[in-house]
Order: structure tokens, then sequence, then C-alpha cells
């Protein structure tokens, strides 16, 4: 872990300095700031439209922005090449449809990055991601395609696909939200396990019991704005903001 | 396309299912429709009697061997360009495609303007080009060429619109999901985006192979001997037009209701297997 010179605060694995994003006339990020530090959970919550997802996608460069800083480990995420393939490499990324490539199995998927990116030979693909697939809970689906799963367990093979990059940091992007509800909890089980395995992670859902329990730390976002950044305890009981204080009504009894 | 539903679910996904008043009246639709049929093809075989093209000199040839092997060098002859230039089409057309999809500003103007050039000129004036142009600039190519060419240059237009259609089809997430894990966008073109469209559009390829069939009967202009040449040297030899045409249009049809059969299995394969 590298360590700043002027604090002596570790630098943190993922920082937005003042970032800005557009779609046309929306002004969907306003001047976001956010620092992950290295083993952090950092639960993202609030109102659909505000910009959790957005800035989740960001900080791999799927969405690009028009001005402020995204530095990965103090460094400024790259703009493309060679360097931006090498930080996504490093980032992994679950999304809300898991997007599983349809085309090919289950092993195919986990094994893609691994040898294609980080040049590993097919055994040793093979073998880490049978390793990751029954980590996950799936090895008996190995050898089958996306369509024949349930939801759960694709979401939990796409994690398995991710962890076998061996990230620095994961962004879970509402990795429940497409989800029945029998099978969210399989799925947020797997990412209580990671969390408790001090993977780094940034995660916007709307699972405010696994917010709850997991996270280091909840951000509060609204109309593209940082609304408010406290400890689960603190903000789930006592909101400071008013924005907040509506948000967590209007979803009480869920 | 992407999940080719058997025909009686297709009908059901289309239309609701039809009730007795429906069914009587389709019913009588179908009655009345081929008592028409069957009175066209009456009109048709009496005329044919009345004009003599049922006369046995007109039909008799077609009972020896050597006709039918004349045909069938013919038949043989539009097979292979049919072949090749679908198979050169195919090519061109992926290179087209993936030219204007590059990003590469000049190379995607390029691409777009020589796809959209094959796509709207006649084979036949392209065939003409490499017949007639061609020759002057002290290029000399066999007849095989002379029409295969032009043919699957026109091919190559309509199937690099098909591939990028297949692109276009293949949702975001499955780009997305292949840039996170760290491939380049050329990786994830030939290992994510590629392999998905081209199972889109398989039938419509085949399909396609049906207009290079129907491309290849110009093949008289370059004195190639295809299956509608030989068919004009017959009837000159024969002196029995009718006959002749009607016979190589049947071999014609079923040609491309073979490729149309071929085009449905596959479709039915490939469908199955990329269920969403």
């Amino acid at each position: 872990m590298t360590v700043n010179a002027e604090g002596g605060r570790p630098t943190p694995i993922i920082e937005l300095r003042h970032v800005e994003k557009h779609y046309g006339d929306l002004h969907v990020l306003r001047d976001v700031c956010l620092e992950v530090d290295k083993g952090e959970v950092l639960v993202v919550v609030g109102p659909s439209g505000s910009g959790k997802s957005t800035m989740c996608r960001t900080i791999n460069r799927l969405e690009t922005i028009d001005s402020g800083e995204i530095l990965i480990e103090g460094e400024p995420l790259p703009q493309e090449g060679k360097e931006l393939t090498r930080m996504r490499a490093e980032l992994g990324m679950v999304f809300q449809s898991f997007n599983l490539f349809s085309h090919m199995t289950i092993l195919d998927n986990v094994t893609l990055g691994p040898r294609e990116v980080l040049g590993m030979g097919r055994e040793e693909a093979e073998a880490q991601a049978m390793e990751l697939l029954a980590r996950v809970g799936v090895a008996e689906q190995a050898r089958k395609v996306p369509a024949q799963l349930s939801g759960g367990q694709q979401q939990r093979a796409a994690i398995a696909r991710s962890l076998a990059m061996r990230p620095k940091a994961m962004m879970f992007d509402e990795p429940t939200s497409a989800l029945d509800p029998e099978m969210i909890n399989e799925v947020l089980d797997v990412m209580v396990e990671l969390a408790r395995g001090g993977m780094t992670m940034v995660v916007v859902t709307h699972e405010m019991n696994f917010a709850r329990r997991v996270a280091d730390r909840v951000v509060f976002m609204a109309d593209g704005q940082i609304v408010e950044q406290a400890p689960p305890d603190r903000f789930f009981d006592h909101p400071e903001s008013q924005r907040a204080q509506d948000f967590l009504n209007s979803i009480k009894g869920h | 396309m992407k999940t080719p539903p058997a025909s009686g679910s297709m009908r059901d996904a289309l239309y609701e299912a039809p009730g007795p008043r429906t069914r009587r009246r389709v019913a009588i639709g179908t009655a009345i429709s081929a008592v028409v049929v069957a009175a066209l093809l009456a009109l048709v075989v009496r005329q044919f009697a009345v004009t003599g093209q049922l006369a046995p000199r007109y039909w008799s040839f077609f009972l020896e061997w050597t006709t039918w092997r004349f045909l069938l060098q013919g038949l043989v002859g539009t097979v292979e360009v049919a072949l090749v230039a679908g198979a050169i089409s195919l090519v061109l057309g992926l290179l087209l495609m993936l030219g204007r999809t590059s990003g590469v500003r000049p190379l995607a103007a390029v691409c777009r303007v020589v796809t959209d050039f094959f796509r709207g000129v006649p084979s036949l004036l392209l065939i003409y080009f490499f017949f007639l142009v061609v020759p002057q600039y002290g290029i000399k190519m066999p007849s095989f060429w002379m029409l295969t060419l032009p043919v699957a240059l026109a091919a190559s237009g309509v199937l690099a619109e098909v591939f990028r259609a297949g692109v276009n089809a293949v949702p975001k997430g499955q780009v997305e999901a292949a840039l996170s894990i760290g491939l380049s966008r050329a990786q994830t073109m030939r290992r994510i985006v590629l392999p998905q469209a081209i199972r889109y559009v398989v039938p419509s390829l085949i399909a396609q192979l049906v207009v290079v069939v129907k491309d290849t009967t110009v093949a008289y202009v370059v004195s190639y001997p295809d299956l509608m040449q030989n068919a004009r040297v017959l009837i000159t030899s024969h002196d029995s037009l009718v006959s002749i045409y009607l016979v190589i249009a049947v071999v014609y049809v079923l040609i491309n209701f073979a490729i149309n059969q071929l085009a449905a299995v596959v479709s039915r394969r490939t469908g199955a297997k990329i269920i969403r």
C-alpha cells in the first residue's frame, strides 16, 4: 500500500474529484467527490435517476465524464488504449443484467478474461475458474450456457467472472435489481463473503439490510450529487439531510 | 428470426385464435381460391394444347440423357459461380462492415460509400463493366471471373448491411461486460460481438445466397456456360422455347427452395442455442 507524502494517509484505491457529467441538458453528476480506501465496502443508495449507476460506471470509463478527475491508486484513469484496458482488468464490474456472454459456457465466460487478457494457460485458467465457481456455488453449471441458469446463478457466475481477473476493487451496479425475490439472498451472501474477505467494493443497491450489515460507509446520492456520507448506523438511524430522511421514509417497511 | 417459432405458434403470435365465424369464412375462402387456381391451371394447359406447345416434338428430347447431361453441366456451372461468389461476398461484406464500424472516420466513410454503391448498382451493370471496360485496360480474365466478381461485389454490399444489422442486434451489455474484464475493442469484436452477430444473421446470409443464384443467370452476357446459358443453347438446337424455360424455371425454384430449407434448419439450430 502506498502512502501519501503529506498526510501519512494511504492513497485511496478509487478517488473522484469534482466529477461533472451531462446527458444533453440533464446534469447527471454534479461536483462528485469520493474516496474509496483499500478494503472498504462502500454502499451507494438514493432514489432512481440520482446518478448512482452513472457514477459507478464512470470509474472504469464505461461512461465518460465532462470534467473533474478520476484516480485509481493515485494515477489518473487512462482515456484509451492498452493503459485503459489494463486498468479495467484490475477493476471488477458486476452488472444489473448479469451480461454473461450468451454464446459461451459458464466456464468459458470465467476463463476468457484470464486467457485473453492475462495470458493464462487453459489448464490454469480452468482450474481457477472451477475453484471460483465452486466458491459462488455454481460449479455444477460450468458446462451450461447462461440461458440455462436461473438469474441468481447467472449473477453469481458473473461475480466469478470478475473475480477471475483478481481485481483490486469491484463495482456492483444494482446487482440484485433484476432478480426474483427468492434469488436475491444467494447473490447477497456471495457479496457478504467477498466483503469479509477484504475486497474493496463499491455497491450501488436498493438492499438496505445489506447496506446496514456490510457497508463501512453509506453514500447517499440525489440529483447527481452526493448529499450525505456516513457509517450505516448513523445514516439509517440519524440521517442529517432532509433528502435522506425523505428517501428513508419513502422506503420504510421494505 | 432470433428464435423462429414452429409454424403454429407464429400464427398464434400474430393473430388471435379464430372463432367459429372466422373459421367458416376461412373455409369458404379456401374453397373459392382452390377453384380459381384449378381454373387457371386448366386454362394454361388448354392454351398450351391449342397453341401446340404440348406437341411431342417440344418435349421428347427430355427423354434423352444428352439433354439432361448438358443441363446438368450448366447446373454445375451455376453452382460453382454461386458458391465462389457467395464465399467472396461473405469475406468482403464482413470486411466492409468492420471498416464501416471501425471508428476510423476516413475508413468508415470509404466503406460506407463502397457498400452503398454495390448495394445500389444493378449487378448486370457491374457485369458489363467487367466484360466491356476492364478488358480495355489490358486485364484479361476468364468468363468465370467476369461473372463471379460482379455478382460477388453486388452481394457484398448487401451482406455488409446484413452483418451490421447483426452487430447492432448484440445487446450493449455484452460489449460492456467484455470491456470491463479488460478486453480491447478488437478482442471484444472478435470474441464476443461477431460470434453472436453471425448467429443472428445466418438465416439472412443463406437467404442472400438465393439472390446470388438468381444473379448468376445473366451469365449469357459473358457466354459462361451456366444453367441459363445452356438452356438457351438447347432452345436454339431444339427450337423449343416454352418447354425448356418451364423446366429450368422449375430447377431454379427447386435450388432456391433447398437453400431456404437449409436456412430454416440452421436458424432453428442456432436459435435454440442462444435464447434469452
